[in-house]
Parts: C-alpha cells; sequence; structure tokens
C-alpha cells in the first residue's frame, strides 16, 4: 500500500514520520488520513501540498491521481525557508 | 543632504581612511525616489565611486553600508542593513543583506548610510555616535574571532565586524553581526583589506514618518497578516529555513555529491523537523522581527545560532554529510572565523570532487567529517590546504581543472538548490548580476518546487518572464530594507484555503505558463500600474508611501526594482562582465539529473527571452531605449568606453559583430 510521509507540523500531528495507508486515489488518501487522525490533520491537510513520488499532484490529476501500492505521497503544509 | 520624505535621516557620511576626513555624501532626493534605499541605492553609490578596474583589495574600492526607508520605522522585519562593495569573490557589483540590530542602530545615530573609501594605515574601529564618527585603534582586537570581537566592544551599541577570514582576505569572508551574516561575496575581505575591523553605531534619533496613523495602520494590519499566516506565523517560527530541507530533497532540489545530484537519501537527518525533534533548543528573531525564523542550538555546551536551509543543505547532502551535529558545530565555526557557509559548503564539495577524481591531493572525501573542522580554520587564516580553499571554486578550477563541475556562475559558488530540478531557477543563477545567488536570482525555486502553488519545475514556459518578476519584486523589496521573508505571505491564507492539491490550483499552475506575454507587458509599461497589488498581496509599496510620503504605486514600485537591476548591470559591464557570463556549468547545462530528457537547465532557449523582457539586447546590454526609460541615461556616457548608440541595438553600440550569436555551447 502506498506511504504517506508527514513534514513539518503535520509530523507532530501524526506522531510518525510516515505510515503506510491504502488509498485509491488522493482524495481518497486525504479523506482516510482525516478519519484516522479523528480530524486533527483537517487545518493542516486542507493547506498541503501534496506530491506523488516527488511530483506535485496539481501537474497529474489532482486529487484523482491514482495511487498505486509502491508509491510515495508527501504532504507538506506551507513553509518558508531562505 | 537632509530628505523632505519621512523614513530617511537625510545624512550619508563618506569617510576616508587613508587620511581620516569625514564629510557627507550628498544623496538627493531624487535619487531616493529611484533607488529608495539599501541595495539599490548602493549600487548607484557603487557606479559613481568606484573606478573601472579597481583591485576589490584595494583602496580604491569602496565599502557602502547602508539602510532602506523602512529600517528603524518600527515596520515588521525591518531591521536589516545591506553591506555594498566589489566583490573580490565575483570582480562585479556584491550587495549583501544582514539582519540583525545594527541597521536599526546605525538610524538611531543619525544616519542612513556610510561609505568607507581608502585603507586605514592600522587596524581601526569605527565609531558612530548621534552622526559623529571616531577612528579608533584596533590592535588589540585584531586577530580575534567575531564573537570576541562583539564582546570587547561597547555594549548597547550595533555591531558589525570581520574576523580571522576577512582579515586574511578570503574570497568568502563575511561580516558578523550579533549573530547574523552578512554573507555572501567577500565583503568581509573587503572591510578587512582597509584595515576596519569593526563598526559600531549608537544614537538617540528618531526615524521621522510622512504620515504616522496611516502608517501605524498599515504596521498593525502587516504585522497580523505576517502572524496569521500559516508560513510566517507557524512553520517557520517552528522549523525556520531549515523545514525546506525535507521539500527539496522531495523535489530533487537538494545538492548532493557536489550537485552531482538533487535529493540524499539520510536528508531527514539533517531537516528542520529532526533539528526541531533534537538539537533546537529555542527560536529567536531580529530586532522588529515577528516571524523569528532564527534557530539556536547547543554546541559544545554553549547556546548558540543553528545553522539555516543553505548552510545544513551545503555542509550536508552537497558532501554527504548526515551528521546534524557537525553542521551545527562548522556553522558556529565559520561565523566566528567569518567565513560564508554557502560558499564553504561549495568549495569543500568541489575539492571532494576533484580528489575523487584525482585531479587534487587531499585528505577530503565525501561523506568524512574528520578535519573539517580545523580546515574551516586553516581556510580562515589561509593555512596550507586551507590556502586553495580560500580562493573559492572558481580559482580552484583554473588551478586544478574541473570546470565542468565547478557549480558557480560569475565566481560566486550557487546557493542551496539544484538548478536542474528546476530550470527556472537555474536561470536565475546565470542572470543574477552578482552571480550564484537565489535571491538575487529572483527565488523561482518557490514557484517551481517549494511553495503553496508551483508550476511545472522543468517547462520553460513563462520562466524567463516571471525569473525577472520576481526578481524586479524581491529587489524592490531589498531597497526598501524589508526581510525578504515577508514575501512568503504573497499568497494570502485565504488562498490557500482553496486547498493547493485542489481543481484551482492546478488551473492556476497550468495559467502560469500563459502569463509571459503579460507580465512582459507589465514591464514593459509598469507606469500604468496606478494601483496597488489586488488582495494586499504585498504590503510594503502602501507602508512605504505612508512613511516616506511618496506616492510610490506599485508600477513605481515596480521601477524601483528594475533600476536596481539595471545599475547592477552597468556596474558589472563596466568592469567587463557581460552576457557572455550569463553562463552555468556544464554540469547543469548537459548532465541530465534523472532519466528524464527535460532534466538540465536550457539556458539558451530561456536566455533570449529573458533578456528581451528585461529590455536588454541580445550581449545582454541595456538598450538606449531602456535606459531612457528608467531614468539612467546620463550613466551610458561614462559607463562603456564603445557606446555608440547609432552603432546597433545595444547602448554599449556592440550589437553587431562584436556580439556573437547565442550557442547552446555558450550557454
Amino acid at each position: 500500500m502506498p506511504t504517506v510521509k508527514f513534514f513539518a507540523t503535520l509530523r507532530q500531528v501524526a506522531g510518525a514520520r510516515e505510515i503506510q495507508l491504502e488509498a485509491d486515489n488522493v482524495r481518497d488518501l486525504l479523506d482516510r488520513l482525516s478519519t484516522s487522525y479523528e480530524g486533527r490533520m483537517d487545518r493542516y491537510l486542507k493547506i498541503s501540498t501534496v506530491l506523488v513520488n516527488g511530483k506535485n499532484v496539481v501537474h497529474m490529476k489532482g486529487k484523482k491521481t491514482k495511487l498505486k501500492p509502491d508509491d510515495e505521497v508527501s504532504i507538506f503544509p506551507p513553509l518558508g525557508g531562505g | 543632504m537632509s530628505s523632505k520624505y519621512g523614513g530617511y535621516m537625510g545624512k550619508f557620511l563618506d569617510i576616508d581612511l587613508s587620511t581620516g576626513d569625514v564629510r557627507e555624501y550628498e544623496v538627493s532626493d531624487r535619487l531616493r525616489e529611484e533607488y529608495l534605499g539599501s541595495k539599490g541605492l548602493a549600487a548607484r553609490i557603487l557606479y559613481d565611486t568606484v573606478p573601472r578596474g579597481a583591485d576589490p583589495l584595494g583602496p580604491e574600492n569602496v565599502l557602502i553600508v547602508n539602510t532602506g526607508p523602512l529600517v528603524g520605522s518600527g515596520a515588521p522585519c525591518t531591521s536589516r542593513f545591506n553591506v555594498s562593495t566589489k566583490s573580490p569573490l565575483t570582480g562585479g557589483v556584491l550587495s549583501s543583506n544582514c539582519g540583525g540590530n545594527f541597521g536599526m542602530f546605525l538610524k538611531r545615530a543619525g544616519l542612513d548610510g556610510i561609505l568607507l573609501r581608502g585603507k586605514a594605515s592600522s587596524p581601526t574601529w569605527i565609531r558612530i555616535e548621534d552622526g559623529q564618527v571616531e577612528l579608533e585603534d584596533a590592535s588589540e582586537l585584531w586577530g580575534l574571532d567575531t564573537e570576541q570581537t562583539q564582546e570587547k566592544l561597547p555594549k548597547d551599541t550595533g555591531k558589525m565586524v570581520i574576523g580571522p577570514g576577512g582579515e586574511h582576505a578570503v574570497r568568502y569572508a563575511c561580516i558578523i553581526s550579533q549573530e547574523r551574516a552578512a554573507g555572501r561575496g567577500g565583503a568581509g575581505a573587503v572591510m578587512g583589506s582597509k584595515n576596519v575591523k569593526a563598526i559600531t553605531a549608537k544614537g538617540k534619533a528618531k526615524v521621522p514618518v510622512a504620515n504616522p496613523e496611516k502608517f501605524q495602520a498599515d504596521v498593525k494590519k502587516w504585522i497580523h497578516i505576517l502572524k496569521s499566516h500559516p508560513a510566517t506565523g507557524e512553520m517557520m517560527p517552528a522549523f525556520g529555513t531549515a523545514a525546506f530541507v525535507n521539500r527539496c530533497n522531495e523535489t530533487n532540489t537538494l545538492p548532493t555529491h557536489n550537485f552531482k545530484r538533487g535529493s540524499f537519501e539520510q536528508a531527514d537527518a539533517i531537516s528542520g523537523e529532526t533539528l526541531a525533534d533534537t538539537l533546537l533548543t529555542s527560536n529567536f528573531g531580529c530586532t522588529s522581527c515577528v516571524i523569528k525564523c532564527g534557530r539556536r542550538v547547543t554546541v559544545d555546551g554553549k547556546d548558540v545560532k543553528g545553522p539555516e536551509f543553505e548552510t545544513l543543505g551545503l555542509l550536508g547532502p552537497n558532501i554527504e554529510n548526515a551528521d546534524l551535529a557537525k553542521i551545527c558545530e562548522w556553522n558556529y565555526k565559520a561565523d566566528l572565523m567569518g567565513i560564508d557557509t554557502i560558499s564553504l559548503g561549495n568549495t569543500l564539495g568541489f575539492a571532494m570532487e576533484l580528489t575523487e577524481k584525482g585531479l587534487m591531493d587531499s585528505p577530503l572525501q565525501f561523506g568524512r567529517t574528520e578535519g573539517i573542522s580545523q580546515l574551516i580554520e586553516d581556510i580562515a587564516y589561509r593555512r596550507g590546504l586551507g590556502d586553495d580553499l580560500a580562493e573559492g571554486v572558481r580559482v580552484m578550477s583554473e588551478k586544478y581543472g574541473g570546470k565542468d563541475f565547478a557549480m558557480h556562475a560569475k565566481g560566486m559558488e550557487f546557493a542551496s538548490y539544484e538548478p536542474r530540478g528546476a530550470v527556472g531557477h537555474g536561470l536565475g543563477y546565470a542572470i543574477s548580476n552578482r552571480g550564484g545567488c537565489h535571491i538575487a536570482g529572483g527565488y523561482m525555486i518557490y514557484l517551481e518546487a517549494n511553495g503553496p502553488l508551483t508550476m511545472d519545475p522543468l517547462t520553460t514556459h513563462a520562466k524567463p518572464q516571471l525569473t525577472a518578476l520576481m526578481q524586479i519584486l524581491l529587489d524592490a523589496l531589498s531597497d526598501a530594507g524589508s526581510c525578504q521573508f515577508t514575501a512568503f505571505t504573497a499568497v494570502p491564507k485565504q488562498a490557500l484555503a482553496l486547498q493547493p492539491s485542489g481543481l484551482l490550483y492546478r488551473i492556476l499552475a497550468k495559467s502560469l505558463e500563459a502569463f509571459g506575454p503579460a507580465i512582459s507587458v507589465m514591464l514593459r509599461y509598469p507606469q500604468a500600474l496606478a494601483i496597488v497589488p489586488p488582495m494586499d498581496l504585498l504590503q510594503h509599496p502602501k507602508a512605504i508611501s505612508d512613511l516616506t510620503g511618496m506616492k510610490l504605486t506599485f508600477g513605481k514600485y515596480i521601477m524601483v526594482g528594475q533600476r536596481t537591476y539595471l545599475i547592477e548591470r552597468m556596474f558589472n559591464l563596466r568592469e567587463g562582465i557581460t552576457g557572455a557570463q550569463d553562463t552555468l556549468p556544464r554540469r547543469s547545462l548537459e548532465e541530465l539529473q534523472t532519466s528524464d530528457p527535460r532534466s538540465r537547465v536550457p539556458l539558451a532557449k530561456m536566455l533570449p527571452a529573458y533578456y528581451r523582457v528585461r529590455g536588454l539586447d541580445r550581449c545582454g546590454e541595456p538598450t538606449r531605449e531602456t535606459l531612457d526609460r528608467l531614468g539612467g541615461a546620463c550613466l551610458t556616457d561614462e559607463a562603456l568606453p564603445d557606446y555608440n548608440p547609432q552603432a546597433g541595438d545595444g547602448a554599449a553600440g556592440r550589437g553587431g559583430a562584436l556580439c556573437p550569436p547565442l550557442s547552446s555551447s555558450q550557454h
């Protein structure tokens, strides 16, 4: 099943760097995360960028992007850097 | 010369270190309108005062320390100062920006800036109090590190000092103020060449405000925006700039093995998240900062400044090091010695690859941390191998070879973003006037890989135009005296709520690729933008207007940024740094980063469009029309020896036979 990698504050909410989660597509995965963490992630999930294997899903099919078992899904809240 | 505008102290001092004479350098209100202050104004003064061909480390070079109007005004994140000079690393224009509190103290001392020329006959520190200057004996300070030096200087003053790196003319020696650095390009070496160990400033002056009530309202609103935005109000305080380590790693833009690759298997071990979980003791900010992105860590039982993203990337993956504690230790050591960690990490990576390929005999190896701490000291004192590394990547490549993988542009080593994973960012490295810098290059990485709204990182569509626009906005921000991080609110929190993985962002990301022509028109006719940007995307123009009393429309703000690039470009052209140097090493241009055939920087494809949107000819030189439009025509007569407006399409009159056609091998 796909690996979900959490970053920044999402990692603190999840209490883990990554988890395995069964999901057919990105929308399904985000819904399952919301449910699994009882809404505690929602605030961040809705403003986060989602990458599948390093590629932003906005350049794929957005939330309809299909997920394969060996895919890595990375979720980033909005960051600043230097 | 005093000013009719708020935000300025109206005094800029010219200090001749050779004679000890101090007089006023006249800055007119017209120049303030055209350049605002800081980087742009300093570039203009540099252009007017440094003779062509001056030795960067000779008495003919000048060192300018100045501020923008927002500094010391109470606006958030504006305690910055700028240092400009002719760079000993690149031989071209240098502007280096620093946080801390010195900028605010300089304005309290009643000054917008100072210009140092000549050379003191013995080690000196410059004491500035209420606009008066004393040149003090610094023989007891010479040889001390930056921390010891600051401890020995008077308390309750703003301080900027050099360490052994600046004393020994390391080409990338920096200036340290508190624990912040004017890091890039070797301004510390220039200060050392003038026998100046430190500058202190204090005073009781207050920054005048043209429209106090409106300005206070602007400041209050601005602080609220910064504090309530997820990036500046939550993520940066929690993780600092280091949060970009993992993001870059995921997007193949984290320099690894001297920029050979874009990701590092052990990146998480040196990430902002790991730093927050392990070594971080607290966060901190510069004076007047509401973001507080600074990290504090413990090194050898001492509470010190932690590493920034750039340092983590270049002293981590770039040399295949996953030991976070070592990076913290080296970062502290480099600050004590007064050398730039970005150039340091590049130079180490380059020396490691030279050694790996048998081109250089050294004990350096990727992944091997032994001896690095001592080597940092040796670089600062130019001892043994350190003497070679003190020269930086370009000079080393001339001595040892390896130019194909000498990762610099115009002599300045790349920042911590691998450009083959974000090709617009690569264009930025190539056309930046100060060399391989992420900020001066427009910071396209934010629109390609790291921001909430990113376009295809490998397409060339609209990248030249967006690069120019981003550069202009960031230059104007610097000119005003603001921290660049205030721009992270340009995508408002309300827009983030529209879900960055959703349909609207998909449409916007694709639409950005079609924005090129619109940006070209906007930058050709900026005076038509007689409005503030919609949705208050940037707070700066209105705040500057209310502070200064200038009627600064968004269009005029853009023209300030355009002039800044132009005057820097003219300085470089006069020094012989032409469009031929708007290029990148072969590794960036021709070696594929991944199996994707687009994973290299197609510079030849982007450069002509960039030149056009900037009003440059195909040699990268400003056209006469551009100079006239931006009010810089007075520069041309003295700017270029072969200036001939009749001869060709460029102001330099070299649009004909002397201008070689662009080719992929050249660019």
